[in-house]
């Protein structure tokens, strides 16, 4: 539950409420299981997911703070930076582009990648996709 | 040694898809990177949270020059009928998942059924492919 459904606002009470078990014996346990938290577990799921966003999308910092189920950029900048050693605009910045890593059809890139042809008067201009 | 990585949907609107895929089915977005210099051509996966060697392509039906308008008129009829692409899911509780995704509103067009295979589901896609949700049986070793 804690991996499938990270973006929601998940607080350790749903998962112990989830699991039948109250919210100290399920944090007891769970960490006995797991060696950390339910929260911290959570928080490192989470920060996982935004660092892959990171870097495979072009979306806003945050964007992606939102869409991992975090509530404040300040407080998802500062969490991020402790665990990843640098701010999320920077750990984007310290990979290749996300754009790099798409796998454009060739009939795309053959479509953009020719030279394009101009006219005088002979269209309306309108002929380019 | 060869491995399947991607696999591609045609879509009729790529925002309808990513909300179908990620809210109501439960998967989470891959890739999501949009390419102004290829006419805002914009490559999207989306994949079940813990698979993370394959992904869906969500891919955006081209307009000329890449696909004629004809031939992206047949690509959207075949769609509409549900003999574009279909897509195989598994679930270890397909009446558990079933239950789920049908309070997320998806709309089943098969509840689940026994079947020699296992227990099987489907449903439809905002832009019409087939999506199949099956409990795989247990094959008994022999």
């Amino acid at each position: 539950m804690a991996d499938a459904r990270y973006f929601e606002p998940l607080g350790v009470d749903d998962l112990a409420c989830a699991a039948g078990l109250s919210r100290a014996h399920f944090s007891r346990e769970f960490r006995r299981a797991f060696g950390e938290s339910p929260h911290a577990y959570v928080l490192t799921r989470r920060l996982e997911r935004a660092a892959a966003l990171l870097r495979s999308t072009d979306r806003r910092v945050a964007d992606i703070c939102f869409s991992v189920g975090l509530r404040s950029v300040g407080s998802f900048t500062t969490s991020f930076t402790r665990v990843y050693g640098m701010s999320p605009t920077a750990y984007r910045a310290a990979f290749p582009p996300a754009a790099r890593q798409a796998q454009i059809p060739t009939c795309v890139l053959r479509v953009f990648g020719r030279p394009q042809h101009r006219t005088f008067r002979e269209d309306n201009g309108s002929g380019r996709a | 040694m060869i491995k399947i990585a991607n696999a591609q949907l045609w879509v009729h609107d790529q925002d309808e898809a990513l909300a179908f895929y990620t809210e109501k089915v439960g998967m989470e977005v891959r890739a999501d990177v949009t390419v102004p210099e290829l006419g805002n051509f914009r490559w999207l996966t989306v994949a079940p949270p813990g698979q993370p060697d394959f992904s869906i392509v969500l891919m955006a039906i081209p307009g000329p020059p890449v696909m004629d308008a004809e031939t992206g008129e047949e690509v959207r009829n075949l769609m509409g009928k549900g003999f574009a692409g279909t897509i195989f899911l598994t679930t270890d509780d397909v009446h558990a998942s079933y239950e789920e995704l049908k309070g997320r509103g998806v709309d089943f067009s098969e509840q689940p059924e026994e079947r020699p295979y296992g227990i099987d589901s489907a449903f439809r896609d905002p832009s019409g492919n087939n999506i199949r949700l099956t409990q795989v049986r247990e094959m008994a070793s022999v």
